[in-house]
């Protein structure tokens, strides 16, 4: 049931593969490796336990829930086998299809978005040091670091008819551009995109100013002799440089935009109709409110699977040369 | 690679092989054939219950508890209270457990009572219901919401698997007093005289029904279709009768007129983006002379309650009709052992001392004709009014979400896409049937 653990999994993998990996030296002395062996299975022996309990509390759900996912089961009496039967639910139901679109759209507003902001940004804010830049990153990271809860909060009070982007609008005249934002069939996704956007841009910002600042300044010196302006330098210097960055950013975000249920849940419900119903929702909805648990499951494979898909394609192509 | 095709093989094979579920199917049908209801000789009993009331709900059962302890001094019900969207999704595994509780409270419909009985959690209470005689002492239209027939196909009739109380909850107009006199119109008696009052109260700058349908409120469209509908054919709908359709009951109506007002601009003006509570809070606040809702969903205080008035409006032949139900459907555990104390405690909450007690803690009471209501509150003079009539009318009809399972969903989508122009009547109609007929057809 829980997709949105699962592909957290997902992610510290990823960022695992890409921290330092111990290095076997090939140069070792041959009458230690019996030594070596044996140090390795204590370590083993030492991460038994943590193993256990991941295997618990993670695969055996994981396993559960695909197991589920062949049942036409309400979650009490004796469950049916239907095969395949909700995955072809899932993804010919017109109203659970529609929520891929949605996701769609909201990868735009959490992922590409932000990251196109943050690049921009970074690039401008590492250019010239500035007194003060601590500050500027902290205050883009906050909303990073704040309840999803609290923050759809804050921004339905935000799109509220009588809520202060409308007041905004109003007070500069432009009250043709004024609406009932999270009950407009157009605009109520993009509203939730945008609050993806705010909350992802500070940390692709904070995430690739550290990544330039690991670029070898000579780099720099080196494309400056060579007569590069600022537009050259950040394509052929710092955006290679982010590569590493770029990936973390891209998982993290396309993953958040593939399980986004709370944004959704606390605003919308998945409404107006079904204009802002995303997978988790309708998982949510399958699995607690209406008794359709091998649905609700289904889903949950689905979307694990393309989180999963999602990481390994980003980290493959992120490693070529 | 291979070896993942393998793994992927042969979880599948053991898939296959064991089902979930179907651990508790014990046989609901069994029954004692003899039923002591001599609850003084019983011994010492302790009941362990688990309900959703808090607030004055809770204080109304905590009441119940101790005159029925009172009366039977040998028996001590313990009482837990659990949020209610906390305890319907977790009261299957609750029940499933040895040591759970022996009287809960669910709700109505398939997606917990139903479910409840379909897994054998519930005792069929029909030996209970003949000892005590519940089928002379509530309307049939109440009486019909917690029956299943015994294969657990269909709702409505057969056996009952659980009992409703000397409470209720409406669907009916609420009506600002104060508002009413300044515009000087009486309450309304008809729906006809409702839409020459919203009229009235539009030319006088008033917002008629305060109303926002941002997370896909009902409220509105079930309490006109009540008013509109063949009370027999939509009880039928409800319970599973497929060939009763959404067009025989009133829905295509009762869209086409929440439509109606909303194009006369009948309701706030952006109330496409006003959720629930702050179309209640602003209700409550003095915006709006109308407001379609749940009895007890105001949450109005004494002083409150002498503002706001209720009325439920008779149908045009002068019947009233109502959406109505206990506001819970008690239960006792298939693993209970003493089921006989149970059942003597949820007849005790269907009596008139239950529901004087709830209209002394401004509760509306049902099943309870002579209840003695304070005069001073408004609102509660017409909600125990309308149950009184209901009562006699034998007018109720059940929460039309009860239909299936995501019935409430597609109410509330649909509606949004007709206030938006994207969807007419008809459509509506054919969705909510196509929702219904889907369900009944995973039942077969």
């Amino acid at each position: 049931m829980s997709a949105p653990a699962r592909s957290t999994g997902v992610w510290t993998a990823a960022a695992g593969s890409a921290a330092a990996e111990p290095r076997e030296t090939a140069s070792a002395p041959p009458r230690r490796r019996s030594a070596r062996r044996r140090r390795r299975w204590t370590g083993l022996a030492f991460a038994a336990l943590p193993l256990a309990v991941y295997a618990v509390v993670v695969l055996a759900p994981l396993v559960q829930s695909i197991q589920y996912s062949f049942f036409k089961w309400d979650g009490v009496s004796a469950a049916t086998w239907v095969g395949f039967d909700n995955y072809v639910t899932f993804v010919t139901d017109p109203i659970l299809r529609s929520t891929f679109g949605h996701v769609l759209v909201l990868i735009c507003f959490f992922a590409l978005l932000p990251i196109v902001l943050g690049l921009f940004s970074a690039a401008l804010l590492t250019r010239a040091k500035q007194p003060g830049m601590a500050v500027y990153r902290w205050i883009f990271f906050l909303p990073q670091v704040m309840t999803t809860v609290v923050i759809a909060l804050v921004f339905k009070r935000i799109y509220a008819p009588d809520g202060p982007l409308n007041q905004a609008l109003r007070a500069i005249g432009l009250d043709s551009l004024a609406r009932t934002w999270l009950g407009d069939f157009t605009w109520a996704l993009p509203a939730l995109g945008l609050i993806g956007t705010w909350v992802t841009f500070g940390f692709c910002m904070v995430l690739f100013i550290s990544g330039t600042s690991a670029i070898a300044p000579e780099l720099y010196e080196a494309a400056r002799m060579d007569g590069a302006g600022p537009f050259r330098e950040f394509f052929a210097v710092t955006l290679p440089g982010l590569r590493g960055q770029l990936a973390v950013a891209l998982t993290l975000t396309m993953t958040a935009a593939l399980r986004t249920f709370d944004l959704v849940w606390i605003t919308t419900h998945g409404g107006p109709g079904t204009s802002t119903l995303t997978p988790a929702v309708a998982l949510y909805k399958a699995a607690f409110q209406n008794p359709q648990v091998g649905l609700a499951a289904a889903i949950g494979v689905v979307m694990a699977v393309l989180c999963l898909v999602v990481a390994l394609v980003i980290t493959r192509v992120s490693e070529r040369d | 690679m291979a070896t993942t095709v393998a793994v992927v093989a042969g979880l599948a094979l053991t898939m296959s092989a064991c089902a979930p579920g179907g651990g508790g199917g014990s046989e609901s049908s069994a029954q004692p054939s003899s039923i002591s209801t001599d609850i003084a000789s019983a011994g010492t009993v302790t009941l362990k219950m688990t309900d959703f009331w808090g607030s004055a709900e809770g204080k109304w059962i905590d009441q119940a508890i101790a005159d029925f302890q009172k009366k039977y001094p040998n028996v001590t019900i313990d009482r837990t209270s659990e949020d209610w969207g906390q305890l319907n999704s977790t009261l299957n595994l609750q029940l499933q457990d040895d040591a759970g509780p022996d009287i809960a409270s669910a709700n109505n419909g398939w997606q917990s009572l139903g479910t409840l009985a379909k897994g054998g959690l519930v005792v069929n209470l029909d030996s209970y219901a003949k000892a005590y005689g519940w089928d002379s002492k509530v309307p049939t239209t109440i009486i019909r919401q917690n029956k299943f027939t015994t294969d657990l196909k269909t709702m409505g009739s057969g056996s009952w698997f659980a009992t409703p109380m000397a409470r209720t909850s409406l669907i009916g107009l609420y009506y600002n007093a104060d508002k009413l006199k300044k515009l000087g119109i009486e309450p309304p008696k008809t729906l006809d005289e409702l839409e020459v009052d919203a009229a009235k109260a539009k030319t006088a700058g008033e917002i008629p029904f305060q109303y926002g349908s941002l997370d896909g409120s009902t409220s509105a469209l079930l309490g006109v279709q009540a008013v509109l509908a063949d009370k027999n054919k939509l009880n039928d709908y409800v319970y599973d009768v497929p060939t009763v359709k959404a067009s025989d009951v009133g829905m295509k109506e009762a869209v086409e007129t929440v439509k109606k007002w909303a194009d006369a601009g009948y309701f706030p003006k952006d109330f496409a983006g006003i959720d629930y509570q702050t179309a209640v809070a602003n209700f409550v606040k003095g915006q709006g002379v109308f407001r379609w809702e749940y009895t007890g969903s105001l949450g109005l205080s004494t002083e409150q309650q002498k503002h706001f008035g209720y009325v439920q409006l008779p149908q045009s032949g002068g019947k009233t009709v109502g959406v109505g139900a206990a506001p819970g459907a008690m239960v006792i555990s298939a693993k209970s052992k003493h089921p006989e104390v149970a059942a003597a405690f949820l007849d005790y909450l269907m009596s008139p001392a239950a529901g004087q007690t709830a209209v002394d803690l401004g509760l509306v009471p049902a099943l309870s004709p002579d209840v003695k209501v304070p005069e001073t509150s408004l609102s509660l003079t017409g909600e125990s009014a309308a149950a009184k009539t209901l009562d006699s009318d034998d007018g109720y009809v059940p929460y039309f979400d009860w239909s299936s399972p995501t019935m409430l969903d597609t109410l509330g989508q649909n509606l949004q896409l007709v206030f938006a122009g994207k969807m007419d009547s008809g459509k509506f109609t054919a969705a909510v049937d196509a929702d219904r007929d889907a369900f009944l057809a995973g039942q077969a």
